[in-house]
């Protein structure tokens, strides 16, 4: 490796060996995760419903379901340590420490106060802003978001708004108060393509402006691969695979982000086989020796479920848990 | 001739539904909107046919057409040369009754009842059918889950003791229990992930081989369709914009539409024939033409000209191709140059 290198920004979130119990600590759902997001990064999560990923970024923003709790591991912020948070000490953090959008952006709004109010509230409530310069700030917000006519959406309830155009909107809640991080679960899923392609430039253009970091959760590979710089594969509760963006998707060594790829039929035209990966992922809370995904990989061996398996460093940046990522085998499975 | 190639030519002459020009309406005074307008369509029997677009395009207004649950101002749905859609009364309940066209939806955990069991609800098309005896029941009611890939066991289980992928199999086995001759998926893979999503898209590409059932799937996911659809329709405010073969619209598409959905789509390989860059309206470009007459995409298509005023026609551009642009010959040299 090159000495050469430009330092690495600060690093702002920092989750280590994380655990979250759910259904009220009768089984644990994330086991051990551990990563980092830098300022000025962004950092996909990825994986099946049901893999952690969304408790995982739940747990980060101090969010998490009830029933689900921090069973372990620590969790900071630019060096703070907010694994005992209290509820008061949250709400000062977000909002002006991170920010967060998520699916459905019509259930986080209320239906019958207009955007302008709900924008410049938050403005008021979080950093004292005066109410006429309040509105200022939101039409400025808007008009940063990329939403033409900003006077006139303040004045619009959220029902008058198409669905990419409220996401505008909770994105620009979100910044209203500027965040160092950004906290995305899942927010183009339920919008169109085209807006879809819309909302991630808007989240990449953030990024290069404000420097502005971004935890970013979504079930979809190819739209991770085209947002993020790294990304992080969850499989049953685990990080199997991370890595940076183009190490994943062009020499990916986990089993499963091998076989990811192959179902990842997205933006991919040309006709072919509808590939699956056979089998089920195990239960949460499932109690298995060794490998998670063992039952499922093609390449599978009695070494794989013998015991714990531990990431090993493959490439730069670049873990994967799989006890034959270590050697050197050249490709697991066949392309 | 051999015979296949016989009933193909057959075929060709009768397509299994047929819709004519159909404009729909929804709402009444002032409310009223018109849905769809001019919407002309055939399926044959084996085919699979992938219909596409955003929200508020009339995708699923077309489903519902179909199947008799809107009614068109203007033009007709005709199902096995029977104009359905001019049905009324007890013909048409009749109709609906046999159960000719499915319907299947997005999200099974919504359109599945929670309380019955996966036979009781699998069975009920055969009940409505006026099938009583539960002795006949029973076994179809195992062989079309056994069609989907379900065992036995699935068939005393609720949706909500079920998982997702295996919910949306249970919809498509009560689709199947009332022997179809049509099917109609409306986003049926939206909610799945990806393993899942192939596996169903993989389960209706069998349907569609071993039945020679013709399956109409509704989705805004272009490129999931691209494994299994033999025709893509596109459908943008209510109008076609463009049906053809999938090979040939996704290698070359002919309105700037269909080539800003495929731009659109996420990709893990870079293989799409323009960039979203060349396909969107930019500072620069003079302002399109208004009006209530002018072409639905003129206000977001960067080719837009005076000709543009006027709604063009779908016009067919080649075997089974039709698009409705009035610049489909000039725009994609003029994109590249973007």
């Amino acid at each position: 490796m090159s000495n050469d290198r430009q330092p690495l920004p600060e690093e702002l979130l920092r989750l280590d060996d994380l655990h979250v119990s759910v259904h009220d600590g009768a089984a644990t759902a994330v086991r051990g995760v551990s990563l980092s997001v830098r300022a000025g990064e962004i950092v996909g999560l990825v994986g099946e419903s049901g893999s952690g990923k969304t408790l995982t970024c739940r747990a980060a923003l101090g969010v998490l379901p009830a029933g689900c709790a921090v069973q372990g591991g620590t969790l900071s912020f630019a060096g703070r340590d907010l694994t005992a948070l209290s509820r008061r000490g949250w709400e000062r953090v977000h909002g002006s420490q991170m920010g967060a959008v998520f699916q459905d952006p019509a259930s986080y709004l209320n239906p019958s106060i207009t955007v302008g109010h709900q924008l410049a509230e938050v403005l008021r409530v979080k950093q004292g802003v005066p109410r006429r310069a309040a509105r200022r700030r939101a039409a400025q917000l808007c008009a940063a978001v990329g939403l033409r006519d900003p006077e006139r959406v303040l004045d619009q309830i959220p029902a008058e708004l198409s669905g990419g155009m409220l996401q505008r909107v909770m994105i620009a809640i979100a910044i209203s108060c500027e965040p160092r991080l950004l906290v995305a679960d899942e927010p183009t899923t339920a919008l169109d393509v085209t807006i879809q392609a819309e909302v991630l430039e808007l989240i990449q253009r953030l990024r290069d402006e404000r420097g502005l970091a971004v935890l970013f959760v979504s079930h979809d590979l190819a739209v991770v691969t085209q947002l993020c710089d790294r990304i992080a594969v969850f499989y049953a509760g685990e990080i199997v695979e991370s890595g940076p963006t183009r190490e994943i998707a062009e020499r990916p060594r986990h089993p499963y982000t091998q076989a990811l790829l192959r179902v990842a039929s997205v933006g991919d035209f040309g006709r072919r086989e509808l590939e699956v990966i056979p089998g089920q992922p195990p239960q949460v809370g499932a109690d298995i020796t060794g490998c998670r995904f063992a039952a499922r990989c093609p390449v599978a061996e009695p070494a794989c479920r013998a015991g714990e398996v531990e990431p090993v460093l493959v490439g730069d940046r670049h873990q994967a848990r799989c006890v034959k990522a270590g050697r050197r085998v050249g490709e697991l499975v066949s392309r | 001739m051999t015979a296949v190639e016989e009933t193909a030519v057959e075929e060709q002459a009768a397509p299994l539904l047929e819709v004519e020009s159909v404009d729909v309406v929804l709402g009444r005074g002032w409310r009223a909107a018109q849905v769809l307008s001019d919407v002309s369509l055939k399926v044959w029997p084996g085919q699979i046919i992938g219909l596409v677009g955003e929200t508020g395009s009339g995708k699923t207004t077309l489903a519902r057409t179909v199947v008799g649950l809107a009614d068109p101002r203007h033009g007709r749905v005709l199902f096995n040369g029977v104009p359905i859609s001019e049905l009324r009364g007890r013909a048409r309940r009749a109709e609906r009754r046999q159960g000719h066209v499915q319907l299947i939806f997005q999200d099974p955990l919504r359109s599945l009842d929670p309380d019955l069991t996966v036979a009781e609800i699998v069975g009920e098309p055969l009940r409505i059918r006026g099938e009583r005896d539960p002795a006949r029941i029973r076994p179809r009611v195992l062989a079309a889950l056994e069609q989907v890939g379900l065992d036995a066991t699935a068939a005393d289980r609720t949706p909500g003791q079920i998982s997702g992928g295996q919910r949306q199999r249970v919809s498509i086995a009560r689709a199947l229990a009332a022997e179809p001759r049509l099917l109609i998926c409306d986003e049926p893979v939206s909610a799945l992930d990806a393993s899942t999503r192939n596996h169903v898209l993989r389960l209706l590409d069998e349907l569609r081989g071993s039945l020679g059932l013709p399956i109409v799937v509704i989705s805004h996911d272009l490129s999931s369709l691209a494994g299994i659809a033999d025709r893509i329709v596109v459908l943008y405010r209510g109008r076609i914009v463009e049906d053809g073969p999938v090979g040939q619209v996704f290698t070359a598409p002919r309105h700037p539409y269909t080539a800003l959905l495929m731009a659109s789509a996420p990709s893990v390989r870079h293989d799409r024939p323009f960039t979203l860059g060349q396909l969107r309206r930019a500072e620069g470009d003079p302002a399109p033409p208004e009006g209530p007459g002018a072409c639905v995409f003129a206000a977001r298509c960067p080719f837009a000209v005076a000709a543009c005023a006027a709604q063009p026609p779908l016009q067919t551009i080649g075997d089974q191709w039709s698009v409705a642009c009035h610049r489909h010959q000039e725009w994609a040299p003029l994109a590249r140059a973007r």
